[in-house]
Order: structure tokens, then C-alpha cells, then sequence
């Protein structure tokens, strides 16, 4: 009887050694990263092209990054920025005709089958070259791949390209494809556009159309240890409050690019278990900016175009339209750039009443009813902002006397009618800046570009002295040298105002705080998430 | 007993007119209280209601004052409603006329019309519509009217057709009248009374229409609609809610004062007809 006496000493020791059973596995787990879990993630598009190395856009880098590697990731704190993923190490030749990567060994497609040097060179010369939207223009003059070896491969350039703008493009423009895959047919019509097989930590499950996306785990991915996750699930949330919604109802872990709007920011923060970020985005600044069409001949004479200038209040849309999340750009380079932004440009302070004497001096003076002349405006309507941007557009150039009417578009309309019909007199646009001036932003202001190219110069604006500026610094080899011209450039574009560079804003990840890892490289939400954890 | 007397008998229809009189009365009066472009930025963006009296009702996201906004929206959504209603009437009825006084094969292929018009939702056919023409106010209203001709055009017809027999038409044909000046001066002004009943209920779903356009971005974004207005509010609706309930308290308010009181007035001219 005796034998089972329940003394309150023996329950609290039996309960404590009970609790201690049940703690134990966690302390010991918390020592290394916790492996598995499934992320659901929030995706607001289903790009009809999922392939990275020809659809070179953070849409498609969202789901396919993880899928698909590049040679090189962008990094905080990798030399010049860089983080090896499919090469190990690149090098460039003193006459910048030839570029040598030594490619990483023992990594193997999606399929079995190994991944060599012959994959990089047939991704080079048959995808990126021909066929991508931003390789056409820094990949123009490459000529040839040799491969002496399985991992090594060699690019020649039939003109000399500098070494610096290529170590720019290696995270976003080197999306390795598998050649034995896509030598078969049509690239354009090949099932692997949209069923991806790449060498990245994630395999491409399945694509419900209008629900979701699902990736699942490689078990043979070349990081060791990695990937830490068994799966991510993105799920397709158009409507943009939903995401917030989704994200407290804890339906999805993580929502990026900035899928919960602005405005719901701070609400959201103050709800526990959620966490607001905005680093992970420094490699994919966008930039607001008033595209101006030169046919208008009001809009070609300089002293309007400043006008403008000095009529937008930068602040107003940093704080009210971007709610702070945003910076006031002073020209075409982000500030945020470390290698080529420069601070030294002639800038235009909100000053409505110089606005109007410049349209007074350009000749263009108030008429009875206070309008001095008419303009379409055409805002972007990929964005939130832009298109708030363009309702306050509107305004201020009303305060300076000028009309403009606003003309919304849906996506496709609104890029026929700027970027091929050029049927705007000034539209908003939201142009990316992609660690080097040549990928994507000398080209707003370059002449000479076909009708029809998104995001280029369709306004007609030509100035011999910027096109030839550009011209040189696209060969300017010496990276000093060059990162001087591109400064000079940004002083030109700001004292002419091909276009007007209003504000820059990187994007804000909401994640609920048992997602660890998150935001730790300047492209986080479009790099491979293999070392992402989820605590559970 | 007079229309009106029998008319303000009816609690409804008082209530359904005293809105509509003072959406009037604010349609007419909102350049004269609010004479700056209703878009123009007012004040500091997201301002609560009742905070601030020079803008009673706070402001939006861009600092644009709510009341403005919500007299000059009369405007646009009492314009849009009556000119789509009367669009889609006089199309009807001229339809409906010809093809119930002209009868045979005109008859059959401006009915196969109608019913070609009538299969598509007005709302979609409205939406195809602006998103091809591209949004303006004009296009807004044919759009709208688009949708809406049918009911009008198929009450006219069978009214006609009832018409037509009457010995007044036959007397007119037997002194040579034309044809078409017996269909639109003997018959049509005949036929209206019951079209026009309807008309309520067109302005009240063209009202909805439009706001509803404007809510998927397809109105003018050079004026301000309720529609509009809602959609605006809607990404902020969990901070700051009463930028979509205010116009959509108006809106309700709108179509069902115009709904009473058209009710209101069919049924006092049916209680009239019935005692004549």
C-alpha cells in the first residue's frame, strides 16, 4: 500500500522529468537547422513563359530561381558582390575579348544526367544571346563558348566587353538550362519552359493553374545539407489584400515583393507572429519615373521638361504615395548602387513658382482658363504606386498650368500604346536597375531602338553626345574609367531630362517569424531560398 | 385628388424622393461648395472623418478631400444613370415601335436582335465594350445602354402590337398617313407610359453599372466616381475603412431612392389609370 503513496514531491518530480522528456528533442534540434516543413508563399502572376534564361524578369525568377540557377548569385558580402552558385570562379582577360569560368563539379539536372560546360554553352549562344530580354544587349558580341574541358568554359566576345558589366549580369541574366533538353525542337515550344528542369535546390512538381505552384525538394542538390526545406507551395493570391488576410489566418508563411500593400504595413507589424522586412531587395531597385515623348514639341524644349521637374514634389511622393518605403532619386542610377552612383547632378527642387516662370520663358503662357497646354498621361498600371503616382501627377502639373489627361490601360495596352504606338505624350513607368547602367538603363535613353522594345527609349529622344557616351562606355574596359563615364552620363541624363527620375524603392517582404534566413542576399526573393528554414 | 397628394401619401415614395432631391440639390451646388478640381490634393493624405472641419469627411490616400469627392461622384453617377437610361430607352422604343408596327420579317430580325442582346449579360457586354473603346464618360454610357435597350424595346413592341389594332391607327391609315409618321406620332406616345415605368430601375442598375466599372478601373480617371472612390479605399480598408463605406453608403442611399421613388410614381399613375 505504501508502495503507492502519491506524495506532491513524486507528482511535481514526475511531471518535471514528463516536461523535461518533452523539451529535450527541441533543445538538442534548436543546434542545427531544422530540416523540412513545407513554405507556402503568396504569388500574385503565372507567367506564361516560366524559363529564366529567356524571360530574364523577377515574375519569373520568384518560382523559377529555385529551380534554375545562375552561374552567380548577388551577395552582401561575396567579392564584388558576388556568391558562386554554377561557377566557382570567372575571370576576365586583360583585352576583354575572353571571359573563363571554371564551372562546379559533380552537380547534376534535375533528370540524372550531369551538368557540363556544354549545358553553359549551348545556354549561352542558343538562349541568352538570341532570346532573352536583357542578354540581346549585354551578350550582342559574344561569338563563341569553347569548353576545353567538362567544367570549363570560355566565352569570346568579338568585341572587347568589359569584364565588370559581365560580373554585373551573372545573377540575373546566367540562368543555366539543360542542353540535352532543349537541343530537341523549337526552344520557344519546348514543355520545359513552363515544366522546368534545372540543377537548383527545388524540382518543379506541378502548376494548377489559377491555385498554385508547388516545387519540391532535390535530394541530390550539389549544397551540402541543403535544401532545408521539403517543399514550397506558391500560392496564386491576385487580389492584394488577400495576402495580409492569408498571412494572419496563417494560410501562408511569406508574401514578397511587396504583396501586402503599403498602406496595411503598419497595421500588420504590430500583429505578433508577423515580421515587416525591407532588406533582401538592394539588387532589384525600381525606379519611378515620367517617361516624356520629344515628338511633342512642347515636350522637346528642355526648359518645359525641367519645369516638370520642379513641379513634382519628390517628398510629397516618398511620404504620402510610397508611405516612406522609398527614396527621391536624383538621377538614373539608384543611390543605393555602391559601384556607379554619384550624387553630383543638377537637381530640381519643388519650386512650382520656378516651374512656371521656366513655361513662361519656353512661350508657353497661361491662356484665359489658366491652361497653358494639354497632355495625355498614360501611368503604368503594374503598380499601386505608379498608378497613384500618375493621379498626382496629374496635379501638379495642373498647378503649373498644364492639362493632363489621364489615360488608364491595362498591361498589355498600356505597353502597345507607350512602347510601340507611342501614342503618350508622358507616361509613368516602373524601369528595374539591375546592378549596371548597360543592362537595362542606358537603354531609356539610347536612340536608335526598334518600335515595340518594353522599357527602352520610345519617347524619340536622340542626343548624339549621351548615344556616343554610351557607345563608349560599352567597351570602356578599365572599370575606373568606366564607372567614370557612367557618372558623367548620369549628370548629362539629369541636366537634359530625357526622363525624369522621380523616386526608388526596393520591395517589402512580410513573413511570418518562424521563416528564418529571409532577406539575407540583395536578391533574396528571386535567389534559391536553399538555406531557408521553417521552425515549426 | 392631384398626382402629388396621392403621390406624397405614399411613405416610400417621399422618402425615395427626398434623396433623390438632395442628391440633386448636391449635384447642382458641387462646383459652386467645392468650385477646386475634386482630385486636386486638399490636405494631409488619410485624415479620419470629423477630425478636421475644412474637410469634414477627412481625406484618401493622396490627401484628396472625401466630401468634394462624394458631391461632384453625384454628378458623374446621377449624369451617367440618366443619360444611359435615356439612351437605352429611346433605342427601345424606336427597336420595339418598328418592329411591332412593322411586323413580318423586320419584326423577326429586330427581335432576333433584341434576343442576341438580351443572352449577354449587360454587365460583361458593358465591360468588353469600355475595355476595347478605352474609358471615357460617352463611352461609359453607350456601354451601359448597350446592355440595358432590350427591356424597353420588348415592352414597346407589345404594346405596339396591341396599338396597332385600335381604331384610331386604322382611321389614320384610311386618310393616307405614312406608315412611320402613324408608328412614331400615333402609336409610340401611346406605347411610352409602361417603358417609362421601367426607367427607374434602368437609371438605378445603370448607376451601379457605372460605379461598378469604375471600381474595376474602367471608369474616367479624369473624374470622380463613387465607383472609383471605392476601389481607392479598398487597399486601405483594413486602416482606414471609411474611405470605401462613405461612397458606398451614398451609393446604396442613391439607387434606392431612385428605386422608391420610381416605384412610388408607377404606382400612383396605375392607381390614376385604374379610377379613369
Amino acid at each position: 500500500m505504501s508502495d503507492f503513496t502519491i506524495s506532491r514531491r513524486g507528482v511535481l518530480a514526475g511531471s518535471a522529468l514528463l516536461l523535461a522528456s518533452t523539451a529535450l528533442p527541441g533543445i538538442l534540434r534548436a543546434q542545427e537547422a531544422k530540416k523540412g516543413g513545407r513554405l507556402i508563399v503568396a504569388a500574385d502572376s503565372e507567367p506564361r513563359n516560366l524559363n529564366p534564361a529567356i524571360v530574364a524578369s523577377n515574375g519569373v525568377f520568384f518560382v523559377a530561381s529555385k529551380v534554375v540557377e545562375p552561374l552567380a548569385e548577388a551577395s552582401f558580402e561575396g567579392k564584388d558582390g558576388l556568391d558562386p552558385r554554377l561557377a566557382t570562379s570567372w575571370e576576365g582577360s586583360s583585352d576583354g575579348l575572353t571571359v573563363t569560368f571554371k564551372l562546379r563539379e559533380n552537380v547534376t539536372w534535375h533528370d540524372g544526367k550531369p551538368f557540363t560546360s556544354a549545358d553553359v554553352a549551348f545556354s549561352a549562344l542558343q538562349i541568352w544571346k538570341p532570346l532573352q530580354n536583357l542578354g540581346r544587349v549585354v551578350f550582342k558580341d559574344l561569338e563563341a563558348v569553347d569548353t576545353p574541358d567538362e567544367h570549363t568554359a570560355v566565352f569570346r566576345f568579338a568585341k572587347p566587353t568589359p569584364f565588370q558589366l559581365i560580373r554585373n549580369a551573372l545573377p540575373a541574366l546566367t540562368s543555366v538550362v539543360p542542353k540535352h533538353i532543349f537541343e530537341k525542337g523549337e526552344i520557344a515550344d519546348n514543355p520545359a519552359n513552363t515544366a522546368l528542369i534545372g540543377t537548383g535546390p527545388f524540382k518543379f512538381a506541378e502548376h494548377k493553374p489559377g491555385e498554385y505552384y508547388r516545387l519540391e525538394r532535390n535530394d541530390k542538390y550539389w549544397g551540402e545539407g541543403e535544401p532545408h526545406l521539403d517543399e514550397i507551395v506558391y500560392r496564386v493570391l491576385p487580389d492584394r489584400a488577400a495576402a495580409a488576410g492569408a498571412l494572419e489566418a496563417e494560410e501562408i508563411h511569406l508574401a514578397a515583393f511587396s504583396a501586402v500593400p503599403l498602406a496595411d504595413l503598419e497595421r500588420i507589424s504590430k500583429v505578433p507572429g508577423i515580421e515587416v522586412i525591407s532588406k533582401g531587395y538592394e539588387a532589384l531597385t525600381y525606379q519611378l519615373v515620367v517617361e516624356i515623348n520629344h515628338r511633342r514639341k512642347e515636350l522637346a524644349d528642355v526648359k518645359v521638361r525641367q519645369a516638370i521637374a520642379h513641379a513634382i514634389d519628390k517628398d510629397f511622393v516618398v511620404k504620402t504615395i510610397f508611405l516612406g518605403y522609398a527614396k527621391a532619386a536624383t538621377g538614373p542610377v539608384p543611390q543605393n548602387d555602391p559601384q556607379f552612383y554619384t550624387k553630383d547632378v543638377p537637381t530640381y527642387a519643388f519650386d512650382v513658382a520656378k516651374a512656371n516662370a521656366l513655361l513662361d520663358e519656353a512661350g508657353y503662357k497661361r491662356g484665359s482658363d489658366g491652361t497653358r497646354f494639354a497632355l495625355k498621361l498614360l501611368p503604368a498600371p503594374y503598380f499601386n504606386e505608379t498608378k497613384q503616382f500618375g493621379d498626382y501627377l496629374r496635379q501638379a502639373l495642373a498647378e503649373i498650368g498644364i492639362n493632363a489627361e489621364l489615360v488608364n490601360n491595362d498591361a498589355a495596352g498600356h505597353q502597345k500604346a507607350v512602347y510601340t504606338d507611342h501614342t503618350f505624350d508622358l507616361a509613368v513607368a516602373p524601369p528595374v536597375f539591375r546592378g549596371d547602367p548597360a543592362i537595362s538603363t542606358t537603354i531609356l535613353v539610347q536612340s536608335g531602338i526598334p518600335d515595340g522594345v518594353p522599357f527602352s527609349n520610345q519617347g524619340g529622344y536622340a542626343n548624339a553626345d549621351l548615344d556616343a557616351l554610351i557607345a563608349k562606355a560599352s567597351e570602356t574596359l578599365d572599370p575606373e574609367a568606366r564607372i567614370a563615364l557612367y557618372r558623367d552620363f548620369q549628370k548629362k541624363v539629369a541636366e537634359d531630362l530625357p526622363l525624369i527620375n522621380v523616386a526608388e524603392w526596393g520591395f517589402i517582404t512580410v513573413a511570418r517569424n518562424t521563416v528564418k534566413n529571409v532577406s539575407n542576399n540583395p536578391r533574396w526573393a528571386v535567389s534559391n531560398w536553399a538555406d531557408t528554414v521553417l521552425e515549426t | 385628388m392631384s398626382f402629388f397628394r396621392r403621390f406624397s401619401r405614399s411613405p416610400e415614395a417621399v422618402i425615395g424622393a427626398s434623396i433623390l432631391g438632395v442628391l440633386v440639390v448636391m449635384a447642382l451646388f458641387a462646383p459652386l461648395l467645392f468650385p477646386r478640381d475634386p482630385l486636386s490634393i486638399a490636405g494631409p493624405a488619410l485624415l479620419r472623418p470629423f477630425q478636421d472641419w475644412s474637410l469634414p469627411l477627412g481625406t484618401d490616400r493622396l490627401g484628396r478631400d472625401v466630401l468634394a469627392g462624394l458631391f461632384h461622384g453625384a454628378r458623374t453617377s446621377l449624369a451617367v444613370g440618366l443619360a444611359s437610361a435615356a439612351t437605352a430607352i429611346i433605342i427601345g422604343t424606336i427597336v420595339g415601335t418598328l418592329a411591332g408596327f412593322a411586323g413580318g420579317l423586320t419584326d423577326e430580325a429586330l427581335m432576333r436582335i433584341t434576343d442576341a442582346f438580351q443572352t449577354v449579360p449587360g454587365f460583361l457586354l458593358a465591360l468588353a465594350f469600355v475595355s476595347v473603346i478605352g474609358p471615357s464618360l460617352f463611352v461609359v454610357v453607350l456601354a451601359i445602354a448597350l446592355g440595358t435597350w432590350t427591356g424597353p424595346a420588348r415592352i414597346a413592341r407589345a404594346e405596339v402590337l396591341s396599338i396597332r389594332e385600335r381604331d384610331y391607327v386604322a382611321s389614320a391609315r384610311v386618310i393616307g398617313m405614312h406608315p412611320l409618321e402613324i408608328a412614331f406620332r400615333e402609336v409610340l406616345p401611346n406605347a411610352l407610359p409602361p417603358v417609362l415605368a421601367l426607367s427607374s430601375v434602368i437609371v438605378a442598375a445603370a448607376i451601379l453599372t457605372e460605379a461598378a466599372l469604375s471600381f474595376l478601373g474602367l471608369g474616367d480617371p479624369n473624374r470622380v466616381t463613387w465607383g472609383g472612390m471605392i476601389a481607392e479605399g479598398r487597399t486601405v480598408l483594413r486602416s482606414a475603412p471609411f474611405l470605401s463605406i462613405i461612397p458606398g453608403i451614398a451609393l446604396v442611399l442613391t439607387v434606392l431612392g431612385v428605386y422608391l421613388a420610381g416605384e412610388g410614381a408607377v404606382e400612383t399613375t396605375a392607381v390614376r389609370r385604374g379610377r379613369s
